[in-house]
């Protein structure tokens, strides 16, 4: 856990942190809204005290009633990997800034966060499907989507409790499949 | 002959010697494709005079796996590239989340079927961090010593696909014979040849036997030499060098900006290896270098990799002379479940960053689970590297840049 790291990214970003500065093992977590991604990210690639120059990865997340996108970053000036959150995405409709204009190299990570849950980068140039056929109309990763075979679950749990309040008591594989169906639709 | 005017011949102009074809062919810029809907769709789907589309894959050999490329070409030059992946996408995100700790693990497993183990490690190492557990020294030890066993038989193999990209199949038979004695050696160890399934949380699934150690030993005792004669087959032939040199040349700023990571980064002269940048397991008790070149081009890239492997070799027997005692596995409750949080781990692979992130709920299975690639980052790369070349050096630059596309296709 890196102390000065947090004093710096509070000074720095302050009213822009939509929660506290979290730190576990060696990982800084710093939350933001999708309106602020352009800027903090540039923030923390530009400025020579934060120099977060290596995108270590970008991913969505799906909570079940918001989506997220999550940039992992890497810089010398630290000894933790930083994770910003651009929290809040209406499930409906995620949109979020696209973060092609730093990193080239974002544009098949975001590529694949569209393909799997739907989330629109705007200012990526090339937004289509990548793993997914082009006419393929549901995205994959979602909580509401749900595999239509469930034999892998544990035996430990049952059926999971987000899974529980989607699908009826006595949901059957077949009808969840067809549930699956019937949303995509 | 006389012409019917009822059904004008549409090639007409075309037979008319006083229409220029060239006129004819430039009011009619062709869409390949209904419209691009994306920017870059529209722009790489509109053809210009003497551009024509080929498509390479997904059942070529030298696409290393089931990699379909659309070329853009104008005669033997490359104009445009768009990669389509996809053939092999299995979903692993999605059925990790599916099944428990345990089980997710060898799902990870044959992601990048040439180096599983640096597959394993990641999400095992992000969990273990889930879970605060701490793992014996031993067993880090092991997995510090099987990886890089690992690392070696994959810069094997990836030098021997080099050479095979470019037309010499020699290098190739060697390289396995490499390969297929670090793959008995590591049968020995975790009981199966390709996907290992070896790592645990909180340990590894068995501890060193004899079987591995003498095969080891053996091996070690002449692996340098093995190596370097390997390398004599490729580095002073001529035509390799003249062809790899100045190909497909990658500097350090456009390196970071594509993401890159591993052996490639390197090559192009950026110091970064997630072994020394952000230490994990027992590699800050190890003493090695990290390998760079400044030229970032083909043969950089290759010429980095066998330096990696001797760096690797060094590694082997740092681990074979340190190796503590103690128990090889953490206790450990047969259904773990995390506490609610999140864990991002990252190991370095032989084709770069491995990196998971994991979301836990506080049940038995991952809510979350991402699994960074490095070889799906690469593989943007060739659209950059390869206009401007000839078709055949695309797949010089791509068997340089080592994409694996079971990595890929997650």
């Amino acid at each position: 856990m890196d102390r000065a790291l947090r004093t710096r990214l509070e000074r720095r970003f302050g009213e822009r942190l939509t929660g506290p500065v979290r730190q576990r093992h060696d990982e800084t977590e710093i939350r933001i809204t999708a309106a602020d991604v352009t800027e903090v990210v540039r923030s923390l690639h530009d400025e020579p005290e934060l120099d977060f120059r290596l995108l270590a990865d970008l991913c969505g997340v799906d909570t079940g009633d918001r989506m997220q996108v999550v940039y992992h970053l890497w810089s010398a000036t630290t000894v933790d990997w930083l994770r910003v959150v651009a929290d809040g995405l209406d499930r409906e409709s995620p949109r979020v800034p696209s973060a092609t204009f730093l990193w080239k190299g974002a544009e098949w990570m975001e590529r694949e966060a569209y393909d799997m849950f739907g989330i629109v980068f705007e200012g990526n140039r090339d937004l289509r499907r990548i793993y997914m056929p082009d006419d393929y109309a549901s995205f994959p990763l979602r909580k509401d989507f749900h595999l239509a075979d469930d034999s892998s679950r544990s035996p430990g749990l049952g059926v999971r409790p987000m899974e529980e309040t989607l699908a009826p008591a006595d949901a059957t594989p077949a009808t969840l499949l067809r549930r699956s169906g019937a949303e995509r639709a | 002959m006389t012409t019917d005017a009822r059904t004008p011949n549409p090639h007409a102009a075309l037979d008319d010697p006083s229409v220029l074809i060239e006129d004819v062919v430039r009011e009619s810029i062709v869409e390949a494709v209904p419209i691009g809907r994306t920017e870059r769709q529209a722009e790489f789907y509109t053809l210009r005079d003497g551009e024509m589309l080929l498509n390479m894959g997904p059942q070529h050999p030298s696409t290393h796996g089931v990699l379909r490329v659309v070329l853009k070409i104008d005669g033997e030059r490359v104009v445009d590239i768009d990669p389509v992946i996809g053939y092999l996408h299995r979903g692993v995100e999605k059925l990790c989340e599916n099944a428990d700790y345990h089980q997710a693990i060898c799902y990870t497993d044959p992601l990048e079927y040439v180096s599983s183990l640096f597959c394993e490690w990641a999400p095992v190492m992000a969990f273990e961090k889930l879970l605060d557990v701490e793992v014996p020294r031993r067993a880090e030890y092991i997995r510090v010593l099987s990886t890089e066993l690992n690392r070696v038989a994959s810069h094997a193999l990836t030098m021997g696909w080099f050479a095979l990209d470019l037309g010499g199949l020699t290098p190739v038979l060697y390289s396995f014979i490499e390969r297929d004695e670090i793959m008995e050696m590591l049968t020995a160890l975790t009981g199966q040849k390709l996907l290992f399934n070896y790592m645990r949380i909180g340990g590894v699934n068995g501890d060193l036997n004899h079987e591995f150690m003498s095969r080891l030993g053996d091996w070690m005792s002449r692996a340098a030499r093995h190596i370097e004669s390997n390398q004599g087959l490729l580095n002073e032939n001529e035509i390799l060098v003249r062809r790899a040199r100045g190909l497909g040349i990658l500097d350090p700023e456009t390196a970071l900006r594509m993401a890159v990571t591993g052996p490639n980064l390197r090559a192009s002269g950026v110091p970064f290896d997630v072994r020394r940048a952000h230490p994990y397991s027992v590699f800050p008790e190890l003493d090695f270098d990290i390998p760079t070149r400044q030229e970032g081009d083909c043969l950089a890239r290759y010429l980095l990799r066998i330096d990696e492997i001797k760096q690797s070799l060094r590694i082997i027997d740092r681990c074979l002379h340190q190796l503590p005692d103690g128990p090889v596995m953490a206790r450990l409750p047969r259904l773990v479940r995390p506490r609610p949080g999140r864990a991002f781990a990252a190991v370095e692979g032989p084709r770069g960053m491995y990196a998971a992130y994991v979301i836990s709920d506080g049940t038995d299975q991952p809510f979350r689970m991402r699994i960074h690639d490095p070889s799906f980052v690469h593989l943007q790369l060739v659209g950059l590297m390869t206009p401007g070349n000839l078709v055949a050096d695309t797949m010089a630059i791509m068997a340089s840049l080592d994409p694996v596309m079971g990595g890929v296709d997650k």
